[in-house]
């Protein structure tokens, strides 16, 4: 059986391509074996580490290569690394945040399906690096394709001695532990992860403490992305200098990109980052253009959790600060594009739905603002607003945004304000007539 | 080893940090958070789900407040007081996100105000009248949850015997969830859905019955969670309140009782909390308890039996019958031919009062406090009752580092040193070690959990000496003299015969050798074996090697609500010396004949020896470890006499009843386990004619003619200088050589019986609680899982229990937590006298079991 599923890629340009390396075998369709990963200089970094790098070596090179977060907030991986205590009583486990729940989000996915074991060399590589002898993938519920093969992927290296006991006759062991998520899309947020892991119900934690001094069973825990994880064998093998002269100047390597929406070619796609967004959505070898030649109305650049770009805004590069300069974020690299024929509160009343079902409904102001959210954005999606009701939305969205316990909260009103600052007349018209200024064209679906 | 200790202390000195809030300047100990700086200066933060006892969330978010430098609003249940920290409490900001908040919590509330029993003492009402608006934004229809009936807007959702919930009225604080799992270990209760319809329930397929359940119903800010106990009853404004103290356990918590005003009657129990005590939890005997004192059954006029009946007469006919027939004994035959019995629930002044009368007026040494215990030893200076006055102190299992729960089922003996232990290992981290001889849950958490073979266990404790000298734990001298005193023992040998594991006990021995501060608590366990001697001598070996005193404490738990004042006054019939010489003094002399204990009452009872017993509050025909020998003892006594609250087992064969008083019907002192004098109020007046005990002796002391050995101020006077004797008497210096007998095994009966208590029983009356009988129901025998099976055995079928002789059938309860070939019979219904199985004489009682074909 194949689990090969047909997703637009980037991959042939990645393998003409030395600088692109998280595709660059995803489209072979035995490289989620070990033996066809190895082939491809699979888990030399992994030996290159156990022959004789230290654990402070590691989180050097991590750490000079600039690599970020990839899992939304863009944290410098190699300086959370560094947060672990030495010496610490307690074990320090490594949780690879494999939950990919956000909108627009299916990056992860793409690495965990086809390149099972450049996960798995990641994940081993960072357990070493901060001392931890069982790690973790936590994989989103629903995805069991990829519950399947990296439980496969995880046996597979073991026998083929990759983990377990005494890796490479190194004196290191390490055993990983494939654990199928929760189902929602809380347990994404790192804290709330862990508290899932250890089966309780997925909801966040305060902090402080962070994870990396207080997490999985109180003990020192680093939460990463799969992607970020990913990309650690590479920067190991070729080193910092080489990763860091990908991407611009403070965003180094390259990103997977999800782009979703109103294109003609939506899919994944490694670039490096600084890549121009217009260009991501424009060219023939990424997403084509708008679907049926329309005109574009806006884009969410970073998962379905970040402010809106609006046409005039949409000639930035991707990147964590470019996409901070007008207003948004790089968040998880979901790009989601709508085309003219999109009503602006049809899409903000999908989000909040989605936001209102997910809020974990630990704190108050998310648990009951995204319900009241809702139950407004409904009514003038109906045509029953009432006047008064988008400044009385943007009041509570100002009584939720940084005052949660996690930024879920934030997540579902940064979209929500964006959409009324840059829409609001078309808001207006919703009220004031009762219906869409825009109507919105489903044809595409 | 003490000077270790306190270096340890010297060399983390406490950092203090100064921060400013509302332009007061706050010094707190470092780690304290902003909420509790600004508390420490009286200065108030509203909050909904901080609870002092449990770790901060951060949930409800009602308790912003403004930091410089700090943009955003921060919660400062969860924010940490640093130094130079400027807050203000009160900031337009503050109050505009203190605003939004109440306006995001009534956003779906019911506001069912009228109707809801939290109304006049809900946290939402008060904070939404200080801070909150009084119109709405919401122009929706608010989010309901009803449970099976569509048509009302309630949503009662029974989730245990006890509680309903409410959801709609729920505000989400969590304390509920947190403090069941956080504080008592429990998981019957759960959230369950997202967003704004996130809702407690009860977990699937379970009820909310766990032993400490109506702690949650309290701790709820507003009416979601209420108590079938309390709600629809009354108004909280109509009610007044009285300080008091509970009676159904050792610890003494500490109570409120609200009654109506003017009327007679009590509707509930709170905790009154007391950090030293009960950190404001009750467990549920403590709160429910309470419902024994309006309980309908309750006696209210003194009986005497004429022709085989007992018939209500006036207190003057049954005090002069008491009186006259006791003089005719006493005269006749002998004081040493009267004997009594008094309850260690009792005030300190009626136990007082008891023991004067018999001491003083009768001249007879026959009293005794311990009616549940067979086969004591005549002396009361013993290793045993020495360890028994030991210091013992509650809140210091806090921060022990070790602590070590040996002969003690404590989730059905000791609620709050349970729920105790649970914070030392949540909060502190303390390692946790049972050893019992049969599973038990308040191993759950334990780093290890020792069960040995039932009646072994002073083998453990040898053992556990053993393996600290083989493997060098202690100092080469102290090891020296061990072994020279005890000589050397066989490890393996030990643990085999013991049933446990060399290992279990090495890894001991390492804890109790590297433990900073240690708590040793044994309970009831050794306190009721026939061999509790040996084992206290054991127990003391163990103390003198590891230096234990030196490092925490070790000590046997009292067991009721006043087994200590018993203790300290004197309720045994040979007091400890140093009691004895300060009632010479206080009395001018005592008796110097015979003195009897339990056992040797019963049996001179039964050889009528002894002719009259007179029980104050006791019922040794439930309690009493074999309940042939007592009903043989009973039926034989001449005149007996018996003062309760209720007719009981013993009552029932009395010549005379006399009605006694609760303790929520007068003011008492009662000693708690740990030695502190508190008292309880009387919150309502005595039903019927009850009288107190002290009462009772008073009226039949001045038909001796003695009314003037017991005037009230002169009795308290003395009461405080027994009380005021601090001694604690030595423990053995040296170490001594453990003998301990065992029983011969009897054919054909393979199971250990052990009598417990049902965790929602406290063996004194509680059955006449209606909320306590819904939450134990009926009388079980608790089994394991294996045994069940190879009985074939389900959960709530018959099984029969025979012992050599008696024989009971009675539902089986398949245990979660059993995990040997063991029985346990609750000792406190009376459907079921589990005590007729028993013989006095026996170190474990053993049973078969049997399957009942029906
Ligand atoms: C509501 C929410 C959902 C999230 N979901 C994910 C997710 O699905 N995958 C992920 O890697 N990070 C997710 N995150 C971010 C994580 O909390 C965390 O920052 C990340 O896993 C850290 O890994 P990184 O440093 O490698 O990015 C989520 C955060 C929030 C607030
Ligand atoms: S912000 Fe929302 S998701 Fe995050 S903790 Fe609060 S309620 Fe849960
Ligand atoms: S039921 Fe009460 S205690 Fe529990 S979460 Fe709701 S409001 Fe809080
Ligand atoms: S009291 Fe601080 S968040 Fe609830």
């Amino acid at each position: 059986m194949s689990f090969y599923s047909p997703v637009i890629t980037n991959a042939s340009e990645a393998t003409s391509n030395e600088k692109l390396h998280l595709f660059k075998y995803v489209e072979d369709p035995q490289q989620h074996k070990s033996e066809i990963f190895e082939s491809h200089g699979g888990y030399t970094a992994w030996r290159k580490v156990l022959g004789g790098m230290s654990t402070q070596q590691v989180i050097d090179e991590v750490k000079n290569s600039g690599l970020r977060g990839r899992g939304g907030a863009g944290f410098p991986t190699g300086m959370k690394w560094g947060f672990v205590p030495k010496n610490s009583p307690k074990p320090t486990y490594l949780c690879c945040n494999a939950d990919e729940s956000e909108p627009g989000t299916c990056k992860d996915r793409v690495l965990m399906e086809r390149d099972p074991h450049g996960v798995i060399e990641g994940m081993a590589i960072a357990a070493y690096a901060i001392g931890c002898h069982i790690m973790f993938i936590y994989i989103r519920g629903e995805f069991n394709h990829c519950i399947e093969r990296m439980e496969e992927a995880a046996r597979e290296a073991r026998e083929r001695g990759h983990l377990g006991e005494n890796i490479y006759g190194s004196g290191y062991d390490l055993e990983m532990i494939v654990h199928s998520g929760g189902g929602a899309y809380i347990c994404g947020e790192e804290t709330a992860l862990l508290n899932s892991l250890e089966g309780e119900r997925g909801m966040s934690r305060i902090r402080p403490p962070i994870p990396a001094i207080e997490g999985l069973y109180a003990s020192p825990t680093i939460v990463n992305n799969v992607e970020s994880l990913a990309a650690v064998p590479h920067i190991i093998n070729r080193g910092a200098d080489w990763y860091k002269a990908l991407g611009t100047e403070k965003s180094t390597g390259t990103k997977l990109f999800s782009l979703s929406g109103h294109v003609k070619r939506p899919g994944n796609f490694e670039v490096e980052l600084g890549f121009s967004l217009e260009k991501l959505i424009y060219d023939p070898e990424y997403g084509g253009g708008i679907l049926d030649d329309k005109k574009l109305k806006g884009v969410i650049p970073g998962g379905a959790s970040t402010p809106f770009l609006t046409p005039e805004m949409i000639n930035v590069g991707l990147d964590y600060e470019s996409l901070t300069t007008v207003g948004s974020m790089l968040g998880s690299g979901a790009v989601m594009v709508f085309h003219e024929g999109t009503c602006i509160v049809w899409i903000i009343k999908k989000l909040i739905h989605f936001f209102r079902h997910e809020s974990c409904g630990k704190c108050t102001p998310c648990r009951e603002g995204t319900g009241w959210l809702e139950n407004m954005i409904n009514r003038i999606e109906a045509g029953q607003g009432q006047p008064g009701d988008i400044e009385k939305i943007e009041e509570v969205c100002g009584n939720i945004l940084g005052r949660t316990i996690c930024p879920l909260g934030d997540a579902a009103v940064m979209p929500i304000q964006s959409a009324i600052k840059n829409w609001r007349e078309e808001w207006q018209y919703h009220i004031d007539h009762g219906k869409c200024q825009v109507e919105t064209d489903f044809s595409f679906r | 080893m003490a000077q270790e200790t306190n270096e340890k202390a010297a060399a983390t000195p406490v950092t203090m940090v100064t921060l400013t809030i509302d332009g007061q300047s706050v010094t707190v100990p470092k780690g304290k958070t902003v909420l509790e700086a600004a508390r420490s200066v009286g200065i108030d933060i509203p909050t909904f789900c901080h609870h002092p006892k449990l770790k901060s969330v951060g949930s409800c978010r009602i308790c912003y407040v403004e930091i410089e430098k700090m943009p955003k609003l921060q919660v400062s249940c969860a924010t940490e007081a640093m130094d130079g920290m400027v807050v203000s409490t009160n900031s337009d900001q503050v109050k505009q996100g203190r605003r939004a908040v109440i306006e995001f919590i009534l956003l779906n509330h019911p506001l069912d105000c009228p109707t809801c029993d939290k109304g006049g003492e809900c946290d939402l009402q008060n904070l939404t009248f200080a801070h909150g608006t009084d119109d709405s934004r919401n122009d929706f229809q608010k989010t309901r949850f009803r449970e099976d009936d569509m048509s009302t807007t309630f949503d009662d959702k029974s989730i245990g015997p006890e509680i309903v919930l409410n959801r709609n009225r729920c505000i989400l604080c969590y304390k509920c969830v947190r403090s069941n799992k956080d504080a008592f270990g429990e998981y019957d209760l759960g959230v369950y859905e997202r967003g704004n319809i996130a809702q407690i329930d009860s977990a699937p397929g379970e009820q909310v019955d766990n032993p400490f359940s109506g702690n949650l119903v309290e701790i709820c800010p507003v009416g979601a969670l209420t108590n079938r106990d309390w709600r629809y009853k009354i108004r909280v404004w109509l009610t007044e309140t009285t300080p008091s103290v509970d009676n159904f356990q050792s610890s003494g918590s500490n109570i409120t009782f609200s009654k109506e005003r003017q009327k007679n009657k009590i509707y509930r129990v709170t905790s009154r909390p007391n950090d030293d005590i009960d950190d404001g939890w009750l467990p549920d005997i403590t709160r429910y308890g309470y419902q024994i004192v309006n309980s309908p059954d309750r006696l209210k006029k003194p009986l005497i039996k004429k022709g085989g009946t007992q018939v209500e007469v006036s207190w003057d006919e049954a005090l002069d019958t008491i009186a006259k027939r006791l003089a005719n004994i006493k005269d006749s035959k002998g004081s040493v031919c009267i004997g009594g019995l008094a309850a260690p629930s009792l005030d300190n002044r009626s136990l007082y009062g008891f023991s004067k009368f018999f001491r003083k007026v009768l001249h007879s040494n026959n009293v005794d406090y311990r009616s549940d215990c067979r086969m004591l030893p005549s002396s009361s200076d013993t290793i045993c009752s020495r360890l028994a006055m030991q210091p013992f102190s509650i809140s210091d299992l806090d921060d022990s580092d070790v602590i070590v729960v040996f002969g003690s089922d404590l989730i059905r003996e000791h609620h709050n040193e349970y729920l105790r232990m649970r914070k030392a290992f949540n909060f502190n981290g303390a390692r946790l070690f049972s050893i019992t001889p049969y599973a038990v849950k308040a191993a759950d958490i334990a780093e290890l959990e020792v069960v040995h073979r039932p009646g072994k266990e002073e083998f453990v404790l040898q053992a556990v000496c053993q393996a600290a000298v083989e493997d060098r734990l202690v100092d080469d001298q102290t090891a020296g003299r061990f072994r020279e005193q005890v000589g050397n023992v066989d490890l393996t040998e030990l643990c085999r015969s013991a049933g446990i594991s060399t290992d279990s006990v090495k890894q001991i021995a390492r804890a109790l050798a590297s433990g900073k501060k240690i708590s040793f608590v044994v309970g009831e366990i050794v306190t009721r074996s026939r061999e509790r001697e040996p084992i206290a001598a054991a127990i003391c070996n163990l103390n003198k090697l590891f230096g234990l005193h030196d490092k925490g404490q070790v000590a046997i738990l009292a067991r009721y609500a006043n087994s200590k004042g018993a203790q300290k006054l004197g309720v045994v019939p040979v007091p400890h010396k140093m009691l004895v010489d300060k009632m010479n003094v206080l009395w001018s002399e005592t008796p110097s004949c015979e003195a009897h204990n339990t056992d040797a009452m019963l049996a001179l009872l039964k050889k009528e020896e002894i002719d009259s017993l007179f029980v104050l509050g006791a019922n040794p025909m439930m309690v009493y470890p074999d309940l042939q020998f007592a009903r043989e003892g009973l039926e034989r006594a001449d005149f007996l006499v018996a003062c309760d609250l209720f007719e009981t087992e013993t009552t029932q064969l009395a010549d005379v009843v006399l009605p006694l008083c609760s303790w929520a019907e007068y003011d008492g002192d009662y000693v708690n386990l740990e030695g502190r004098n508190q008292t309880a109020r009387a919150a309502i007046k005595p039903i019927g004619e009850s009288r107190t005990g002290f009462d009772i002796m008073a009226a039949l002391a001045a038909r001796f003619e003695a009314s003037d050995l017991f005037e009230v101020d002169a009795i308290e006077s003395e009461i405080s200088q027994m009380l005021a004797i601090a001694d604690t008497p030595a423990l053995p210096q040296e170490y001594t050589q453990v003998r301990a007998s065992e029983d011969k095994e009897k054919d054909g009966f393979d199971i250990p019986l052990y009598l417990c208590d049902d965790p929602h029983h406290s063996g004194h009356l509680t059955e006449k609680s209606p909320s306590l009988a819904e939450f134990s129901g009926e009388a079980y025998a608790e089994i394991s899982f294996d045994l069940a099976n190879r009985l074939k055995l389900r959960n709530g079928e018959s099984v029969r229990v025979e012992s050599p002789v008696g024989k009971i059938i009675i539902p089986v309860k398949i245990s979660e937590i059993l995990n040997t070939d063991v029985v346990l019979l609750p000792r406190n219904f009376s459907s079921t006298p589990t005590t007729a199985l028993m013989m006095r004489k026996r170190r474990v009682d053993m049973v078969k079991l049997s399957k009942v074909d029906d």
